[in-house]
């Protein structure tokens, strides 16, 4: 095969081609690509970014609700159990400092629950072998 | 010079904005489009890349600086424009720059704003084979017969460097195309 020398060809062309009238249409694409990107773009591009902290902002939030509420909770609402638990094994209550503590209501609710038992203390009395010395004292 | 500067005064007032910006895609969009279509081969992504590139110029413009000249500045603008979008399009497609360009030329044969025969193809296959700064010189020298000064000024190398790259790149073309 003869050796190719580029200068010794006729200029070899690109071969390139653009569809018919594609330079008339062209600036007129650009403009208005240009005018679109200038009244719209932008406000989308900021709201977009307005959005994006809104919703950073929402999954602060929701993520706060949890570690929120246990705090609440445990600072302010001790639980029964925990309560009970407390004064059994920890503390030095005895019974005098319980009765201190009743007050009025109380003492008649309590009352209230032996009225209730009437007829279980009449079948107690009753049954009772020893009833008179119960009465003389 | 200074003519370019009243050019560039009236890009950035908005008042004569829009007819300077139409003159300046009336003046730039053929060579712009040559020179990104001979980068990325195919009409549809020089069509792409060529409206970016002119976007992009209307966007920088209030930061061009008249340092270079306005026409080597846009040529760079449309020049990192297209190799961008090759480069991007390779990655999308999971393939090299190189083996893209060359299925891209493989599709010339088909497409209908391609009018070659055997030698533009066997002229295209030998360019790829050439790193990318020669592909470049060569098809700023030989397609769009930039003048090495300007060239230079695009490209931002000395005119004595480009003289040896465009030397080197006809050497490998002349015997790319004799050896196949």
């Amino acid at each position: 095969m003869k050796e190719f020398k580029l200068e010794n060809e006729s200029k070899i062309t690109t071969g390139f081609k653009t569809p018919e009238n594609y330079f008339n249409d062209f600036s007129t694409k650009v403009l208005n690509q240009i005018n679109e990107g200038e009244v719209k773009v932008i406000p989308i591009y900021k709201r977009k970014k307005v959005l994006a902290m809104l919703a950073a902002a929402v999954v602060f939030i929701a993520l706060m609700i949890p570690v929120v509420n246990n705090y609440n909770n445990t600072s302010k609402d001790l639980d029964a159990n925990t309560l009970e638990t407390y004064l059994a094994y920890q503390s030095n209550l005895n019974q005098y400092d319980l009765i201190n503590q009743l007050d009025t209501k109380d003492i008649e609710s309590l009352n209230n629950n032996v009225a209730l038992e009437k007829e279980t203390l009449e079948d107690i009395l009753s049954s009772n072998p020893n009833i008179e010395s119960l009465i003389s004292e | 010079m200074t003519d370019e500067k009243e050019f560039i005064a009236q890009l950035l007032n908005p008042k004569t904005q829009n007819t300077a910006f139409q003159k300046l895609l009336s003046d730039y969009q053929r060579p712009l489009y040559s020179h990104i279509r001979n980068i990325v081969l195919n009409h549809d992504d020089a069509d792409d890349v060529l409206q970016n590139t002119f976007v992009k110029i209307f966007q920088y413009l209030k930061n061009f600086k008249g340092e270079s000249k306005l026409f080597s500045w846009m040529y760079r603008i449309a020049t990192n424009e297209a190799l961008t979008f090759l480069n991007q399009k390779a990655k999308l497609n999971g393939i090299t720059s190189e083996a893209l360009q060359n299925k891209t030329i493989d599709n010339l044969k088909a497409d209908v704003y391609f009018d070659g025969d055997e030698i533009q193809i066997k002229l295209q296959k030998a360019i790829v084979t050439l790193p990318e700064k020669q592909q470049l010189v060569f098809k700023m020298k030989y397609f769009e017969e930039l003048k090495y000064e300007e060239i230079a000024e695009i490209l931002g190398t000395s005119v004595g460097a480009l003289k040896a790259s465009y030397h080197h790149a006809v050497k490998k073309i002349e015997l790319y195309v004799t050896s196949n």
